[in-house]
């Protein structure tokens, strides 16, 4: 689907007298004599190469096929050699591609082991209007259905690849990337469902796993799983004594129109006029090093009449604008006795440090500033 | 020479494979095949040439490396001469191939899903290896004395007692120069992802991973984001260097260019790139050229050059374990100082000169500077800019959102051209601000060009370049009490075009040869339609990021 195009979906099998050969092709002609002749040893392959994925790249082109080889007395040479294969432009990332090459691969052999689908000439001529038909869908859809017989359908799916979600962490909050609206719970799993109505960008992991009484870690694997396809993203808990500070991407506001757009409806309060982009702007830029929420709500407090803070906070942290700096506590002298700190070694935040241990983050700043032994860093 | 790669950027394996006369043959490869060391009769080094793999048998290997047999791999990568001098690529399941064939094949093996820059990385090594074989070759015959060697080792193991399960490439590796080269190119690429070689002791083949090198948070900084960076350097901007002067120059080989040499000794944190190209006797290109060169290497990175109005903060990236062996180092290089208590000095953005007045004067000044560099040089420390863009109060009736268009060049009189270097024509250096006054402005400052005072031409002047606002943002702008002054309006017309958030307060009074109190004055007279903010430049920050 999109950008990468299959150009060619070929057929190919080791003729008894005329050796390794392509049977069809659509479109017709597409693969030259030439480059067959050169990949040919990767298409009809040696027993230690078959029924495994093989992508070659020559002349500007990439084959992805996948050899199979069935063996029966029946056959002449004993052994039937076929490989349905996918061609495309050499920079065509395929690695989408290889589980339908794979699948197709599977149906082939079952309708062969089946009903000799392949073997018997007359039935073997319906592969061509099949391998149109997918050509023409998968590049269309990304997805095919097709009915080979009586009892065999074909289902064919491109299915987009995505990098690895990161961790989520119990004192991370999720929140919806899209509008929560267009969100169709049934397609997603019982847990998910449950948990659901609790994300609404402010609450952590550890507080969605209490009130929706579900299990940590249940909560955790579904929300990496809603992370993974890109429906939520993770900001970190809001309190008004945060500190956050602008990135570069914070220039996208003037430069983005789209963005302006899509900010104001976003942190405009309901009921309010839409604010204005220089007041929001304004606040954003107001926010730094040294300055909580609550100093920018008393500094801007005029710019704040039709702004919402915690959305503006929020809105600015899922589009990166701004970036929450988090406080590190560090025990940097201690004495030969007592033991090394476990938590104070400028590895954990205090979100992280709040949440494992139930304290708050007054109770722990007040713990930490009268100890002359801990230093804070924040980054 | 085909690597085989990892998920990430090392590769599995690499492997030499020739195809001649007497057939396919695979020379040598390196990591060794795991001995298997079940009982059933599995693929032993040991075994006959004429034997054949009987996959079933052999063991679950995650990396794929023990599926492929020396012969097979013989076989499917032993291609054909169509296929030659061109880049070739091969997937089986997720094991990638890459190579370049030549005359001679050499492929490299990338597990699957490595990014395609990785492997078009690999493949560039794989083909300057080949270069440097063809020419040794053609020299005197160097790869087939290696290869014939490589086969007579293999035959001696074949032929040796069942009871030695030695592989035949380990047997290889003291006797054989080129073995020795391949198994070094790929543990060093590997490990630190710079490869030196001489083949045949004679040709340097050398080439770096820039994946291996350049890393942003975990993942590696793809070459095309590198070179953007790369182009986006100015003349105001300085190379720091990540080694000591000495450990670099030890480090080069010995035909390297004068240049180079001249170069690391002229260079230092505190010199921009146009004083480095005077002081070493260079153009500007070419202290470009150069300076890009060692950044790609993972020998210097781009800051902006050291004085006393540098504001620096730790970097979001920045390890601020107890326990890190930065730390460690901090406390080595810096005795009775521990790292995270002057980490968190810069929790809060700290100046050079707030850093170096301390209430405790027991550091000595030279020793704060030493520290930040080393801070800098481990991307501990990112600097921050100054940024303004020019938002004027909206009236009821204006929505307040700005035009798409942006600000039309008619409002770019004067000033420098902000392209690359070759189209600059340099005018005498611009130091650091703390430490000289202004050098004399280039000829097409406007500055120099507009006589002073209130001249009809000058407000013609002011008036073309505010013609680019909307008639309300002239209004107001206009409201302004500094706006009376003309000189005022006049300077803030000339820059409106920087008011946009993409220069920061360097680059303006670079550009403009405008000193930092003047544009800081004229940024307080005009504050009600200019929104300021700090943060660090998008264009060197890169730089500013930690290795691996």
């Amino acid at each position: 689907m999109g950008t990468d195009r299959i150009e060619c979906i070929f057929f190919s099998e080791f003729h008894p007298t005329l050796g390794p050969k392509i049977t069809y092709q659509v479109p017709e002609e597409y693969i030259s004599r030439e480059l067959f002749d050169t990949v040919q040893v990767y298409i009809i392959t040696k027993p230690e190469l078959q029924n495994k994925l093989i992508t070659v790249t020559a002349m500007g082109k990439k084959l992805i096929g996948c050899p199979v080889c069935i063996e029966h007395k029946k056959y002449s040479r004993n052994a039937l050699l076929f490989n349905l294969g996918l061609v495309c432009d050499a920079r065509t990332k395929t690695c989408a591609l290889e589980p339908i090459v794979k699948k197709l691969s599977g149906y082939l052999t079952t309708l062969e082991l089946e009903s000799g689908f392949i073997s018997n000439e007359e039935s073997k001529q319906k592969l061509l209007p099949i391998m149109s038909t997918l050509l023409e869908e998968l590049n269309a859809t990304g997805a095919c259905t097709l009915p080979i017989d009586e009892s065999n359908t074909i289902n064919l799916k491109l299915i987009e690849q995505r990098r690895d979600p990161l961790i989520v962490q119990e004192y991370d909050v999720p929140v919806f990337t899209q509008c929560k609206d267009h969100f169709i719970k049934s397609q997603w799993d019982l847990t998910t469902q449950q948990i659901l109505a609790y994300i609404d960008g402010f609450r952590h992991i550890q507080k969605i796993s209490a009130e929706a009484d579900v299990e940590l870690n249940l909560v955790r694997i579904a929300v990496q799983n809603l992370l993974y396809y890109g429906v939520v993203t993770l900001v970190s808990i809001f309190q008004y004594s945060n500190v956050y500070c602008t990135t570069p991407t914070v220039q996208s506001l003037i430069d983005d129109r789209s963005i302006q757009e899509e900010c104001l409806n976003y942190v405009t309060k309901k009921g309010q006029k839409r604010a204005f982009l220089r007041d929001v702007f304004q606040l954003y830029c107001g926010l730094t090093p040294g300055t909580t929420v609550r100093d920018l709500c008393s500094r801007y407090s005029q710019q704040l009449q039709r702004v919402d803070e915690r959305r503006l906070i929020q809105y600015g942290l899922i589009k990166a604008l701004i970036r929450r700096l988090q406080k590190y506590p560090v025990k940097v002298t201690r004495d030969e006795r007592s033991r090394p700190p476990r938590l104070y070694t400028g590895c954990h935040s205090y979100d992280e440090i709040c949440c494992k241990t139930g304290m708050s983050y007054k109770e722990l700043d007040e713990r930490l500033e009268n100890d002359p032994n801990i230093i804070v860093c924040w980054k | 020479i085909f690597f085989k790669c990892g998920e990430k950027t090392s590769p599995i394996s690499v492997i030499l494979v020739t195809s001649g006369s007497r057939g396919n043959k695979l020379l040598f490869r390196y990591p060794f095949q795991r001995v298997a060391d079940c009982t059933s009769s599995l693929t032993t080094k040991q075994r006959s040439p004429y034997a054949l793999n009987t996959t079933g048998d052999v063991l679950e290997d995650p990396d794929g490396d023990s599926r492929f047999s020396d012969i097979i791999l013989a076989t499917i990568l032993a291609t054909k001469s169509d296929m030659c001098g061109k880049k070739f690529e091969l997937k089986i399941d997720n094991v990638r191939f890459v190579g370049h064939p030549t005359l001679l094949q050499h492929p490299h093996t990338i597990q699957a899903n490595a990014d395609p820059s990785v492997i078009s990385c690999m493949h560039n090594l794989s083909r300057r290896i080949a270069i440097a074989l063809q020419h040794e070759e053609r020299r005197c015959q160097y790869l087939t004395r290696e290869a014939k060697l490589m086969l007579a080792m293999q035959d001696e193991v074949t032929n040796m007692t069942e009871s030695d399960p030695q592989s035949p490439f380990r047997q290889i590796l003291p006797k054989c120069k080129l073995a020795r080269d391949l198994k070094e190119a790929y543990d060093s690429l590997c490990t630190t992802g710079v490869v030196r070689l001489h083949i045949n002791n004679w040709l340097e083949v050398s080439f770096c991973l820039p994946h291996k090198i350049h890393r942003v948070g975990g993942n590696h900084v793809p070459p095309e984001a590198l070179e953007r960076s790369l182009k986006a350097i100015r003349p105001y901007h300085a190379l720091l260097l990540l080694d000591s002067e000495k450990a670099l120059l030890a480090q080069l080989p010995l035909d390297c260019s004068p240049a180079l040499v001249r170069l690391i000794k002229t260079c230092s944190a505190v010199k921009n790139l146009q004083q480095l190209a005077q002081d070493a006797d260079l153009n500007l290109l070419q202290i470009f050229q150069i300076a890009a060169h060692l950044v790609y290497w993972g020998k210097a990175i781009i800051v902006y050059p050291l004085c006393e109005n540098n504001v620096y903060m730790l970097s979001p990236h920045a390890n601020i374990s107890l326990y890190s062996p930065l730390a460690e180092g901090f406390g080595q290089q810096f005795p009775s100082h521990d790292l995270p208590s002057m980490l968190a000095k810069f929790s809060l953005p700290l100046s050079l000169s707030e850093f170096r007045n301390p209430l405790d004067a027991s550091v000595q000044e030279a020793q704060l500077i030493q520290m930040v560099v080393w801070m800098l040089q481990r991307r501990l420390l990112i600097q921050l800019h100054t940024y303004v863009c020019l938002l004027v109060p909206p009236s009821e009736e204006e929505p307040g959102l700005l035009r798409d268009e942006e600000l039309p060049l008619v409002a770019r009189v004067g000033g420098r051209s902000l392209s690359t270097p070759s189209a600059l024509s340099f005018g005498s250096p611009t130091s650091s601000d703390d430490m000289t006054l202004t050098s004399p402005s280039m000829d097409n400052s406007s500055a120099e060009l507009l006589p002073g005072g209130d001249s009809p031409l000058n407000r013609r002047m002011t008036e073309t370049l505010l013609a680019s606002l909307t008639e309300h943002e002239r209004q107001v702008i206009l409201n302004i009490p500094a706006a009376q002054s003309p000189e005022d309006l006049r300077m803030f017309a000339r820059l409106l075009h920087y008011f946009r958030g993409h220069h920061h307060l360097e680059e303006i009074m670079y550009n403009e040869n405008m000193r930092r109190s003047q544009l800081k004055t004229l940024f307080d007279k005009f504050r009600s339609v200019l929104v300021v903010t700090n943060h660090e430049d998008p264009v060197i920050s890169l730089f500013q990021s930690p290795l691996g």
